[in-house]
């Protein structure tokens, strides 16, 4: 990404090194839903945090709407039937 | 047996930093790999089960009829955030910001539309930077997202947000999973014993 012109330019305050940036960011784009076949190291930096923004984005409005739902269900949920079950098949 | 064991301790000693450095790495691995088991799932299940229990007892003396169901569902979200904090066992910083918060942070801020750095005005020089303003604000954006991350340097934010997304998906996967549960529960009628879905 960055030359190794700016590197040397770094303050020396600054420990962390853009290799350790790179190898978090594949980490990252690991996580991330796109299937990518098989090169890997190439990825953008930008582009992994835009997919990481849209992502978490997308799991949020997931949560949000799956709590709508429970909310919804708590009304005529059974939770101690729905817990027995949780600990029935945790003892099995 | 003593020379045996100056000669013997090097190459364990080299075993041991090598291995040090293994033990780390299988250990990141593990760190994330922990959203996936079932144990986490269900460690996560029963607590938000348990805090499903308190949100319909704490709403339940509002008349059902005209009971809010985006501040109810808003309660839900807190308490699974809450859940999903507590889970993590306080190893990450979204897991402590979301259990210092008191209240859902409403979203209400209209997300401004940020003016983009004048980019005109960086010259050759100035143009590569140790990082690029572009990365600068999705970077910002990302801290926005995940909570308690807004002033981290990338690369913690960026260790926070691998963990953070896991663990959100372990919260879909565990919601999604007690909500079939409770609706099947619900829609089987009330019989005393309830088929526990193989999970």
């Amino acid at each position: 990404m960055s030359s190794r012109r700016s590197r040397s330019r770094q303050s020396v305050s600054t420990r962390i090194t853009d290799e350790q940036i790179n190898e978090l960011i594949s980490k990252l784009h690991a996580v991330l839903p796109e299937a990518r076949g098989g090169d890997n190291d190439r990825v953008s930096a930008a582009k992994v945090l835009q997919e990481t923004c849209s992502h978490i984005r997308r799991l949020h409005r997931e949560v949000d709407d799956l709590s709508e739902r429970l909310s919804e269900l708590l009304d005529s949920a059974d939770l101690n039937s729905a817990q027995a079950a949780f600990i029935r098949s945790l003892l099995m | 047996m003593a020379i045996s064991d100056a000669e013997g301790e090097s190459p364990a000693a080299a075993k041991e930093v090598g291995g040090e450095r293994k033990r780390k790495r299988l250990a990141e691995r593990s760190l994330l790999a922990k959203w996936k088991t079932e144990g986490e799932r269900k460690s996560y299940s029963s607590k938000l089960i348990e805090a499903l229990r308190v949100v319909r007892r704490s709403s339940c003396p509002a008349p059902a009829a005209v009971a809010t169901d985006c501040s109810r569902s808003r309660a839900v979200r807190v308490a699974a955030d809450r859940a999903l904090a507590v889970t993590a066992r306080g190893r990450s910083r979204w897991s402590r910001a979301i259990l210092s918060r008191r209240t859902l942070k409403l979203r209400s801020r209209a997300r401004v539309a940020r003016l983009k750095p004048p980019a005109a005005a960086a010259g050759p020089r100035a143009a590569e930077r140790r990082k690029p303003p572009a990365l600068e604000q999705k970077a910002r954006v990302l801290g926005r997202l995940v909570p308690g991350c807004r002033k981290l340097p990338l690369a913690t934010l960026l260790e926070e947000a691998t963990d953070y997304i896991a663990a959100l998906e372990m919260q879909v996967r565990a919601m999604s999973a007690v909500a079939e549960i409770l609706s099947a529960a619900a829609g089987g009628g009330r019989s005393s014993s309830v088929a526990a879905e193989p999970m």
